[in-house]
């Protein structure tokens, strides 16, 4: 659903149009577990529209010294941040369903979470952390002395079909997805909600 | 051990030079020159030096403005002696083209850049 | 570890997803440092891939700059932003320069050097791409401030870098394997 739904919101030119399938993205990565932080959202918006001021374009609303505020830099700059967050919130939501990947590749992945796992574990009951190259080589001896890779290698390979069959509902709700990121993006080509800019 | 400080003191310094060269972009940003477009409604600014097109409403209709190539001109307006459109495109700084009928006035505002010689003009 | 040389033997997948684990923990330590502003990066993550320069043959070394990203946007979940071209063009360029002066300029530079390259490499590439992509001409205001902490950075990683070749008895055991 997720790769389907993308071009629909990276070809969005319409402000109004992002910002709704951005509120979209981010009700639906919420519900699905993700948190949603208000602070980096905002610091992302402010800093990329402010970067787009430096290109003056539209109606002059006040200069900060000589410095030329413009409302055409302002919301092509929002439209740019939205879509940079709604694409954001979209990974978010399509990694809450813990993909596999296929074949050597996802072994690959497993392999390095499980060690992400092990040293984040093992790290935490080493003592003491200084100095740091000793204490590192603590971690490293430990985890070849339990002869984790030996353990790491025959970690059973998770396939795809290891998934639950898609079941009707999710089958419809992302359909339900589909059709308000494509319509939203069709309501924004065709200019029938206002572009603002 | 001192070879090996070599190479390393090179790659250091060839990085300052690429962040000096970096330094030089805050030089020239208050030179770029800006369309100044003042209408009824407004005063209105563009980048002389992105390409694009920009309409205003006035008393008589629609006059719209065209930036392509570091030039601007009034591409099409409503007033009934177009001339605006005929006067063709400008590019330097203090150069303006106005539709009078319209109440669209066009100004380049900006300094000139080094290599142009002349004086700065004064912008209104 | 089997004695093969390094050039010739077959990939050690699980040592490479190893580094590639420390990378994202890393990563995950560096998320936690408070930063006063959010684009100014440390670049701990790299670390694996400075140290591994002298363990890993290239095929593995692409291998581990690969995990390294993958495994950032799966745990980010910026896999499918733009977040993700920036990182991989910043691994991806930063790597392919540590490898060659490595492999080639051992006698002249040190991994302090190497680091402070890559770093450039990487943070160039990645000031372009959002210059391309997200901030048009403003990215080049950035850019001093962001060049300036990583050359700073990368000094300090590729000393901390040499230290720990020298000093880490681990490092010298995986040597020995591989000699």
């Amino acid at each position: 659903m997720g790769l389907v739904a993308l071009p629909a919101i990276l070809l969005q030119d319409n402000l109004p149009g992002i910002l709704l399938q951005t509120l979209y993205v981010i009700v639906l990565a919420v519900s699905h577990g993700r948190k949603f932080r208000v602070l980096p959202n905002l610091i992302l918006l402010v800093s990329v529209s402010s970067a787009h001021l430096l290109q003056p374009n539209g109606l002059h609303l006040f200069s900060i010294g000589s410095f030329p505020i413009t409302v055409g830099a302002l919301l092509l700059g929002a439209r740019k941040a939205f879509t940079l967050i709604s694409l954001l919130y979209l990974s978010h939501y399509m990694i809450t369903g813990k993909p596999q990947f296929p074949g050597k590749l996802g072994r690959l992945i497993s392999l390095q979470f499980y060690y992400f796992d092990a040293i984040t574990t093992r790290w935490r009951s080493i003592t003491p952390k200084r100095p740091f190259i000793a204490a590192i080589d603590q971690l490293m001896h430990s985890l070849a002395a339990d002869n984790l890779t030996e353990a790491a290698a025959s970690q059973p390979i998770a396939t795809s079909s290891s998934q639950p069959q898609a079941s009707h509902r999710a089958l419809i709700a992302n359909g339900i997805h589909l059709l308000v990121f494509w319509g939203l993006f069709l309501l924004g080509s065709l200019r029938i909600l206002p572009a603002l800019m | 051990m001192k070879r090996n400080r070599l190479g390393d003191s090179a790659i250091i310094i060839v990085a300052v030079v690429i962040i000096a060269l970096s330094l030089g972009t805050y030089a020239n940003f208050s030179g770029e020159p800006q369309v100044h477009v003042r209408t009824d409604n407004g005063e209105f600014i563009y980048d002389l030096s992105v390409d694009t097109f920009a309409t205003f409403a006035g008393p008589v209709g629609d006059t719209t403005i065209e930036i392509h190539e570091g030039k601007v001109h009034v591409h099409d307006s409503d007033c009934r002696n177009k001339v605006c459109i005929s006067a063709g495109w400008v590019s330097r700084p203090g150069d303006w083209i106005i539709c009078l009928p319209n109440n669209v006035f066009v100004l380049i505002e900006g300094s000139i850049q080094n290599n142009e010689g002349g004086v700065d003009d004064t912008a209104f | 570890m089997i004695p093969h040389s390094k050039h010739n033997r077959p990939i050690q997948i699980e040592f490479v997803a190893l580094l590639a684990a420390f990378a994202l923990f890393l990563s995950t330590v560096e998320y936690l440092i408070p930063k006063p502003l959010p684009f100014m990066r440390i670049g701990l993550a790299n670390l694996p891939l400075i140290i591994g320069l002298g363990l890993l043959n290239d095929r593995e070394y692409l291998l581990l700059a690969f995990l390294k990203v993958l495994g950032q946007g799966l745990v980010t979940g910026s896999l499918f932003s733009y977040i993700i071209l920036f990182s991989f063009g910043g691994t991806v360029s930063s790597a392919f320069i540590m490898y060659v002066l490595y492999k080639y300029g051992r006698t002249w530079i040190s991994l302090i050097g190497v680091s402070v390259a890559g770093a450039m490499a990487s943070n160039i590439t990645q000031l372009q791409l959002s210059r391309l992509i997200l901030f048009g001409d403003a990215a080049r205001l950035i850019a001093p401030p962001f060049l300036v902490v990583g050359l700073i950075t990368s000094i300090i990683l590729g000393i901390f870098a040499e230290q720990f070749v020298s000093r880490s008895t681990w490092y010298q055991s995986q040597l020995e394997g591989n000699t």
